[in-house]
């Protein structure tokens, strides 16, 4: 049971950066591949419906972690202090940039709100990817299960280590290519003219460089961790993840060099889902590292709440999750093909 | 030395209190304006007057903006409860995370799917569609809050838990959980609050439109509107709601009914105070203008009724600012009266046809409208130093629930960026909104034409 529910809360965070990682990709490549305001609104219309929507997963994902993993969620999130503050800050600027843009047609106005966007955008798939290499790497756990965290400190991957070091900081490069190349996917999908062909173009170059990138990340990944490989090969997760990662990247390829923009873009929504998975089984089932100690980390079994408490959320669960797949067809459906600056508009000009 | 800035919890407490008060000035008003869109939209739909329809395109926008920022300043609430209170969560999160988890899923999800139909997509839904977005968000948002108050209210009066061979805690029964009368009582009397906080917003608005002279017709349904629905949502939050409330404040927390009311003695024949100031150090309500017996009957039903004083408990449970506690109660009371008084007299003037032409009336109406936002924060201060020193009312204490591995430095840093943060998007909430205000609805019917262009794009 538990190892399903660790299963179920990594899901709802891989799905959580597969939608919102959209538009960090498609929000910091705006003014690469918009360079008029007319053009910059095209990108914007992309976004704006939307946004809350995929923003609220990252809700749906920290309650579910509280009620399921409460200890991990205290530890984690209280060890993160500061950097999960710069997170939800660079959310407030992202989300105020994107909608106070819109309300004046006014050209300074636009630029400034339009950089701010571009800038929060950039700095969340810094954070979110450092995050993923801070899970991957460990964090100095102490024996009561506790940590806190300097931004960094020697930046090494061993002992007191911070929460930047050569290690993620690698990763947080990866993430923002490959979630610049996820974005330019989608804007090759749901824009017309320049800024489609421009994104068009940055997604094949961006997507070129994230292979060397995730190469060298999987090399720097056997260093720091020698010891996952042999948990991940014993895991039927990893094996599906594996499995989607490869189906993905040879849909992704056609997609891009046969101009399928669909099945480009499906592909890379499943390549990230099934390479987030793969990792998300290498580690189980330790949920935070301690590079501290190995006996200090804390496993999905140490930090999960009671089974009587576990077997209740069984039963609203399903349920919440079979609506909000739901709402995507109806989203999914409505919101199909390009958008059009005229018709999608918050009506302000 | 022992200042504050020695004491951890004051920090955490100051922090989570000032961005939950900001954060509930928005979607108070998300929760009473989407009932107005919706009724709005059903009107258009069923009469097909024009009207109405830009009455919803013009709150769209106001709602557009308003629940945005209602989305990023939530964000940080969730969180909070793992950054700055580990140990609440540690202990509680079993039980409390379940319904924050069913609020993202069950609400968020509904509210947050559609709210962008609503506001972008009246002409890619059609208007079935639009009404259709307009319910969801309106249910998703009163989910939210039953959601937020069944949380809120295992914290007033914990129920449906059992304690864990680990010590935390851990849910005995769900429905025990999900249907805590606290929760109905808290519900009932906060939403209606929101809609107070609605209404007198949208009053505003048509007033400022009737003294300036400018959009007539809909400043007509805005005033119509927002004065009648004002004044039936200030008298039911006032009874039984509040009545309610406060009875089942007395009966399950009596020692903060008697500090809301600055009550040192207990006894029978207890008054309610209209007028006075507690003095904790002396113990006693200087200066006080009392109704006899009203507490006695308002808490218990009969003037008689024995009514316990602060001193009947142990002074380590006596809530930790009685002073403020005091006040928040009173000046929510006052305000309440206030606002039945100038919603009924302005809607017996639009009964008699006179509203648009009073013209001290629609000034009032105007000068009102900040007033149910510092009731509503003023009611939830009440609650919530009201349930000190506990976190969780009887079980778990409020100087045990923060993180202790965060540091005050840290803790001092983000409320001031908060500070820093959102002043600034009060800054932009206001202009634009007021922005949008002075340029009002657009009256030209555009319906026409932008089904031509939906054909051709």
């Amino acid at each position: 049971m538990i190892a399903t529910w660790y299963a179920v809360v990594s899901f709802m965070l891989i799905i959580y950066i597969v939608l919102d990682g959209r538009n960090f990709g498609a929000g910091m490549l705006q003014w690469f591949v918009a360079k008029t305001p007319e053009e910059r609104r095209q990108v914007i219309t992309a976004i704006g419906p939307l946004w809350t929507w995929h923003e609220v997963w990252l809700l749906g994902f920290g309650g579910t972690l509280m009620a399921i993993f409460p200890r991990l969620m205290a530890s984690a999130f209280a060890g993160y202090y500061l950097a999960l503050f710069l997170i939800l800050w660079c959310l407030i600027l992202r989300g105020v940039s994107l909608e106070v843009g819109g309300h004046i047609n006014d050209r300074l106005w636009q630029a400034y709100w339009g950089f701010n966007f571009v800038l929060s955008n950039f700095l969340l798939a810094i954070l979110f990817g450092a995050a993923a290499g801070n899970v991957a790497r460990g964090v100095p756990v102490d024996a009561q299960g506790d940590f806190s965290m300097a931004f960094f400190t020697n930046f090494n991957v061993r002992g007191h280590v911070g929460l930047l070091d050569w290690y993620t900081v690698s990763i947080a490069i990866l993430a923002v290519v490959m979630l610049a190349a996820h974005g330019a996917t989608y804007l090759t999908l749901k824009t017309e003219g320049l800024v489609h062909d421009r994104s068009e173009q940055l997604a094949r170059y961006l997507w070129i460089a994230v292979s060397p990138l995730s190469l060298a990340v999987l090399v720097e990944s056997r260093i720091v961790r020698p010891d996952l490989p042999g948990q991940a090969w014993s895991n039927p997760f990893w094996w599906l993840g594996f499995f989607v990662t490869v189906v993905s990247i040879i849909a992704l390829v056609s997609g891009l060099a046969g101009r399928r923009e669909r099945r480009a873009f499906l592909a890379s929504n499943f390549l990230i889902v099934g390479l987030l998975a793969t990792g998300a089984a290498a580690i189980f089932p330790v949920m935070l590292h301690s590079t501290l100690a190995p006996e200090n980390s804390l496993t999905a079994y140490s930090v999960a709440s009671s089974p009587s408490t576990l077997r209740l959320a069984i039963f609203w669960w399903p349920i919440g999750f079979a609506l909000a797949v739901f709402y995507f067809i109806f989203i999914s459906r409505r919101y199909a093909g390009k958008v059009s600056v005229q018709r999608d508009t918050q009506g302000f000009y | 030395m022992n200042s504050i800035f020695n004491d951890p919890g004051f920090w955490h407490r100051l922090q989570f209190g000032f961005t939950i008060i900001y954060h509930y000035l928005f979607p108070q008003l998300t929760m009473g304006l989407a009932l107005f869109i919706v009724y709005w939209k059903w009107r258009a739909l069923r009469t097909g007057d024009e009207k109405y329809n830009q009455a919803v395109r013009f709150w769209a926008k106001i709602f557009g903006l308003n629940f945005a920022v209602g989305v990023v300043t939530g964000i940080p609430m969730e969180f909070q409860f793992g950054t700055n209170w580990a140990d609440f969560s540690k202990y509680a999160g079993g039980v409390i995370g379940q319904t924050l988890a069913m609020e993202g899923m069950f609400a968020f999800f509904l509210e947050s799917a559609f709210v962008g139909a609503l506001i972008w997509g009246e002409k890619r839904l059609g208007p079935r569609g639009h009404f259709a977005a307009a319910i969801a968000v309106a249910l998703g948002s009163q989910i939210s809050g039953y959601f937020i108050l069944v949380t809120n209210s295992f914290m007033q009066h914990p129920v449906g838990y059992q304690i864990e061979a680990n010590g935390s805690l851990g849910i005995a029964s769900m429905s025990a959980y999900l249907l805590n009368p606290w929760a109905f009582v808290q519900f009932a009397h906060n939403q209606l609050a929101a809609v107070v906080t609605g209404s007198f917003v949208v009053a505003a608005i048509g007033a400022f439109y009737a003294l300036r002279g400018v959009h007539p017709v809909q400043a007509k349904l805005y005033l119509r509107a927002g004065t009648l629905v004002g004044l039936i949502a200030s008298l039911l939050v006032a009874f039984p709601t509040g009545d309610a409330q406060a009875k089942m404040v007395g009966h399950h927390q009596p020692i903060t009914l008697a500090a809301m009311e600055g009550k040192f003695e207990g006894g029978e024949m207890a008054g309610v105070a209209l007028i006075g100031q507690p003095n904790v150090a002396a113990q006693r309500l200087d200066n006080p203008i009392e109704v006899p017996g009203a507490l006695s009957f308002l808490a218990y039903g009969h003037f008689g009724s024995f009514v316990h004083g602060l001193n009947d408990f142990p002074k380590d449970q006596w809530p930790d600012n009685l002073e403020l506690l005091y006040y928040s109660f009173h000046i929510m009371i006052t305000l309440g009266t206030l606002f039945i008084g100038v919603m009924g007299l302005a809607t017996l003037q639009n009964w008699r046809g006179r509203l648009e032409s009073s013209r001290l009336l629609l000034w009032v109406l105007i000068l009102a409208f900040p007033y149910p936002y510092i009731a509503n924060t003023l009611g939830w201060m009440t609650a919530e130093l009201g349930r000190q020193p506990w976190l969780i009312y009887g079980l778990f204490h409020t100087r045990d629930g923060y993180s202790k591995v965060v540091s005050n430095g840290d803790a001092i840093f983000t409320l001031i960026g908060f500070t820093g943060l959102y002043f600034v998007i009060g800054l932009l909430f206001l202009g634009l909104a007021g922005r949008e205000i002075g340029k009002g609805p657009d009256e030209e019917s555009t319906a026409v034409v932008d089904q031509r262009e939906a054909v051709l794009v």
